[in-house]
């Protein structure tokens, strides 16, 4: 995740109700914190509406950030949870699922299809939210299987077989995708 | 060279970052950090912030009184009905009380409210009657509790906002009261 690094005393002032050093730290944090958006949403709207409703929330908490405490995890765990209450309205459900071994695919054979990264792309958007959702946080926003569990309100168990489907269900998409060319 | 997709990722992990946002979402943002700014509030009130006050206080009242219904009148002590609430009463009326003698050390001129505003500084204005009778005659409505504890925070805050401005416009309590406060401490 790459952000501007912000000088110690931003927080401070954020903290005292300026705003042009609330901008700093919004522009230090707004690229990296609106891809996660992007991922999460799946939209470019929906991602910017909710990554003002995450910023509103952290100028209101700002207060309440310990000196000690990582900034770039804080503001991700507001924006990140944003993301997943907003998922929630929109009536998606992260559903238990049963723990089963799933599989790799016989016959997809890595070797005789190529990655690209618009490839890659384009399959994790066509995943079903549930599975988008696991193999975001992980992957790119890097939190453990327990974390994402905790956040979404399912077990690790879940999150593990639904991360594994949705890696699954990729390696499909982008080999059909490399067939059609 | 082979790939899996996991090692892919992480190999390529720059490529799959878009741009920032629009510029739209600051200018949206900032519009609402202007419209609950503390700062903003502020210059508000330091042009004209004896209308402000009033503004406030009738705001105060009409969101206390959104939730309660104006009926019923029983004369029952509050501390035998409710007793965990004449702590928070006594409490909150101490520092509101406080507040107001502060507030009332000013002279008129530089205070600038009519006595109509002045009148529903006071804590036992109207509607802090109006709650307390219904707190007494529904004694375990959450609602209402919420609502009069809340009354309290906003009259604190309203009257703190009053004295912060008074200092801001280095007016001096009146030299009797001034004296007397004085003495106290």
């Amino acid at each position: 995740m790459n952000q501007t690094p912000i000088d110690g005393n931003v927080i401070d002032r954020c903290k005292r109700g300026d705003v042009r050093a609330f901008r700093e730290l919004y522009n230090a944090y707004a690229a990296a914190m609106y891809n996660i958006c992007l991922r999460m949403t799946g939209n470019v709207s929906d991602a910017e509406d909710t990554l003002q409703e995450a910023f509103i929330q952290v100028h209101r908490n700002i207060g309440k950030l310990e000196r000690e405490a990582s900034v770039t995890a804080w503001i991700k765990r507001i924006v990140v949870n944003h993301c997943l209450n907003n998922l929630r309205k929109k009536k998606v459900y992260f559903e238990e699922v049963e723990e089963v071994e799933v599989a790799e695919e016989a016959g997809i054979d890595e070797d005789s299809f190529t990655w690209t990264v618009s490839a890659v792309k384009s399959a994790i958007h066509g995943l079903p939210q549930g599975y988008r959702t696991v193999l975001n946080l992980y992957l790119f926003e890097d939190y453990s299987h327990r974390e994402i569990a905790d956040m979404m309100g399912i077990t690790e168990s879940t999150v593990k077989t639904q991360y594994m489907r949705a890696k699954e269900k990729v390696r499909q998409i982008v080999k059909q995708q490399n067939l059609i060319r | 060279m082979p790939e899996n997709f996991e090692s892919f990722i992480q190999q390529h992990r720059d490529a799959f970052e878009e741009p920032g946002p629009s510029p739209r979402v600051w200018d949206a943002l900032e519009r609402e950090l202007e419209g609950g700014r503390k700062g903003r509030i502020v210059s508000l009130m330091g042009r004209n912030w004896f209308k402000a006050a009033v503004i406030a206080v009738l705001l105060v009242n009409a969101a206390v009184l959104f939730y309660i219904a104006k009926h019923k009148q029983q004369q029952q002590d509050l501390a035998v009905v409710i007793p965990e609430m004449q702590d928070a009463k006594v409490y909150y009326s101490n520092r509101i009380n406080e507040k107001l003698e502060l507030i009332n050390a000013y002279p008129a001129s530089e205070l600038g409210l009519d006595s109509a505003a002045r009148q529903e500084l006071q804590l036992r204005n109207d509607t802090y009657k109006t709650l307390e009778n219904e707190l007494k005659n529904n004694p375990g409505n959450q609602r209402i509790r919420g609502a009069m504890i809340r009354y309290y925070q906003l009259k604190l805050e309203l009257l703190d906002k009053i004295l912060e401005e008074l200092q801001e416009k280095h007016a001096t309590p009146s030299s009797h009261t001034k004296k007397q406060y004085e003495a106290e401490i």
